[in-house]
């Protein structure tokens, strides 16, 4: 910056003001691709979204009437959007408080100086990476009433057998057992890394203090393992309210909608009925209802961890 | 790693003291064992399934149908995974799976890592707050979205195209998070070093500071493409030709045709899974660091 001669900073300038500019411009074309995609897939849909669940909206007439709140009133009346909203709630309750403790477990258990931990990592990762219909479809075989695994399984421990997926009191828990299956792995990852990034002298320091075992767990690993907590805890809440693949391929909402979730009524009321704008405001509803579920999660758990 | 071993001596070493003082070897003996039987148990739970599916994969129609089921097959079959090609066209939605994957994982990969970068190492007007609103797009769950995204696409016409599957995976809030905190921990003096060099801004985004992402780029790629190779929903709804079904499609419209072929059904299965077990084998050793490195640090 510090001008010598005068032909000096007439050579000079020229890459100068270049590099200024480029600094100026840069970061709005390295921000714009993900900016861009943002505005198209997610806040214009959901600007869209919101003014669809106003109207009288069907894919195939050309008129989309405006009915006001008729669709919220609408779903607000109906037995199956409350129950898809019930069924929802139950899925989420058998899911996430089992995954989330059968995560933190595995990951406590891996994160000692054990042999094989990599393989053991990868066997409890693999249900994560496989496809959830595929698993649904791989699941569907081992409920399967006369040759499945578990009823196998059950008549050799002499218990009564079940069309698991076919009767309304087991199909849910059947759902539920495939959604800890496939989601645990996942969880565990989260643990295991803020596990390891827990510093080791804590742990001694606590040591030479006399600490041990359980003290040790209680006052250094649980306080520092809150945000992978409220982490884990957020997302699984939030997937869980998403479930859709497993549902619609291992029991289409059956059986008498004891398995209808919430995706599962917007998916049907949309694609089978065509009704869009009582989709969209269903929707709604269930943003709504995720994003209060989240800031009442945040506001217990999370106060002091920030993300910044 | 020699820090790691050292500390982990550094431990032993503790642990025979205050043996020598407590006697609690055996307890840690006894701890030992039961945490080798608790891993073992939950790992053999969580692949009971896995093991099933690849063993009835080899067994013959009459065997897969018996009851009680035999667990090896008694006489393998290798024959299933060649007859799956013939009874549905499987390398068609084969080939439809990696071009729904392959493209939108390279296109998040490349679009992630340049916001990140941008938002990481620049400052500039309106940042915090675009910055915020990418993050809170992770809040709004994609069911939410597929009504006005379909009325969307579909008057871009692109229902039942390529184009359709792919579009709404191009990006990702998740890895646009995720790079910028890797991309702020690499220090700007490499960057401004490389500036006095005379590089522009592009090749210090390429060459300076995408070789030293290598971790969460492996990361990335093996979320996205877990999820894009899986994905479920959109294809449903986008696609309704038989020739741009995707595996995920496939095989539960497969199973739901054929349910009595099960040794098919689960050689199918078995080769749609192996593309992400491959990937994942790969990319498992970035895979803790890289999540140790960015969001849930902080």
């Amino acid at each position: 910056m510090n001008p010598g001669s005068s032909a000096a900073v007439a050579v000079r300038r020229r890459p100068f003001t270049w590099h200024r500019l480029q600094k100026l411009v840069a970061p709005y074309v390295f921000i714009s691709p993900g900016v861009i995609f943002y505005l198209m897939v997610t806040i214009i849909p959901m600007i869209w979204g919101f003014w669809i669940s106003f109207h009288k909206w069907s894919i195939i007439w050309p008129a989309h009437p405006w009915v006001g709140l008729a669709n919220y009133r609408a779903l607000l009346t109906e037995d199956l959007f409350w129950t898809s909203l019930r069924n929802t709630a139950v899925y989420t309750a058998g899911v996430v408080p089992v995954e989330l403790a059968l995560a933190l477990m595995v990951a406590l258990l891996l994160n000692t100086k054990l042999r094989g931990r990599g393989i053991f990592r990868l066997l409890y990762y693999l249900p994560v990476v496989t496809p959830l219909s595929i698993s649904a479809v791989i699941w569907q075989w081992i409920y399967h009433p006369h040759v499945g695994l578990l009823n196998w399984l059950m008549r050799v421990l002499r218990l009564p057998t079940h069309d698991w997926l076919q009767e309304i009191g087991t199909a849910m828990l059947a759902v539920v057992i495939v959604g800890i299956w496939s989601g645990v792995g996942y969880r565990m990852v989260i643990f295991l890394a803020a596990l390891q990034g827990i510093p080791q002298t804590y742990y001694e320091a606590a040591m030479i203090d006399g600490a041990s075992g359980f003290a040790l767990f209680r006052h250094i690993t649980l306080p520092l393992l809150k945000p992978a907590t409220l982490f884990v805890l957020v997302t699984s809440v939030m997937s869980s309210f998403q479930v859709f693949g497993l549902v619609n391929v291992l029991t289409q909402g059956g059986p008498l909608d004891a398995t209808n979730v919430v995706v599962y009524y917007i998916y049907k009321r949309a694609f089978g009925d065509l009704q869009f704008g009582l989709a969209a405001a269903a929707s709604f509803v269930l943003f709504a209802i995720i994003l209060v579920i989240t800031a009442i999660q945040w506001k217990l758990v999370g106060r002091e961890v920030s993300y910044e | 790693m020699t820090r790691a071993d050292s500390l982990h001596i550094a431990g032993a070493d503790r642990r025979t003291k205050t043996s020598r003082r407590g006697g609690r070897t055996f307890v840690q003996v006894l701890g030992r064992i039961l945490t080798y039987v608790l891993v073992a148990a939950g790992a053999v739970a969580t692949a009971t399934p896995f093991v099933w599916l690849i063993l009835s994969s080899f067994k013959s129609l009459q065997e897969v149908v018996l009851f009680p089921p035999t667990f090896f097959p008694k006489k393998p079959v290798f024959s299933n995974f060649r007859e799956v090609f013939s009874m549905i066209p499987f390398g068609r939605y084969y080939l439809n799976s990696i071009i729904t994957s392959v493209i939108p994982t390279v296109a998040t990969v490349l679009t992630s890592s340049m916001t990140g970068m941008g938002f990481a190492k620049y400052r500039f007007a309106g940042r915090s707050l675009l910055f915020w609103i990418i993050l809170s797009t992770m809040m709004v769950p994609f069911p939410a979205t597929i009504v006005p995204l379909y009325v969307m696409v579909s008057r871009a016409g692109l229902v039942n195209t390529y184009a359709g599957l792919i579009v709404v995976g191009l990006s990702s809030a998740f890895g646009i998070f995720m790079m910028r905190q890797f991309i702020m921990s690499i220090p700007d003096e490499l960057l401004d070093a490389a500036r006095i060099d005379g590089a522009s801004e592009f090749r210090i985004f390429l060459q300076v500071v995408m070789p030293l992402t290598k971790p969460a780029v492996a990361t990335l790629t093996l979320f996205t493409f877990t999820n894009h190779w899986g994905a479920y929903i959109w294809p449903l709804i986008v696609v309704n030709s038989d020739r741009l079904r995707t595996l995920p499609l496939a095989i539960p419209y497969f199973s739901g045709q054929y349910f009595s072929f099960q040794n098919l059904i689960n050689a199918a299965s078995l080769m749609s899974i192996a593309p992400v077990l491959v990937l994942f084998m790969f990319t498992q050793r970035y895979f803790v660091q890289g999540i140790a490195l960015t969001g849930l640090k902080s």
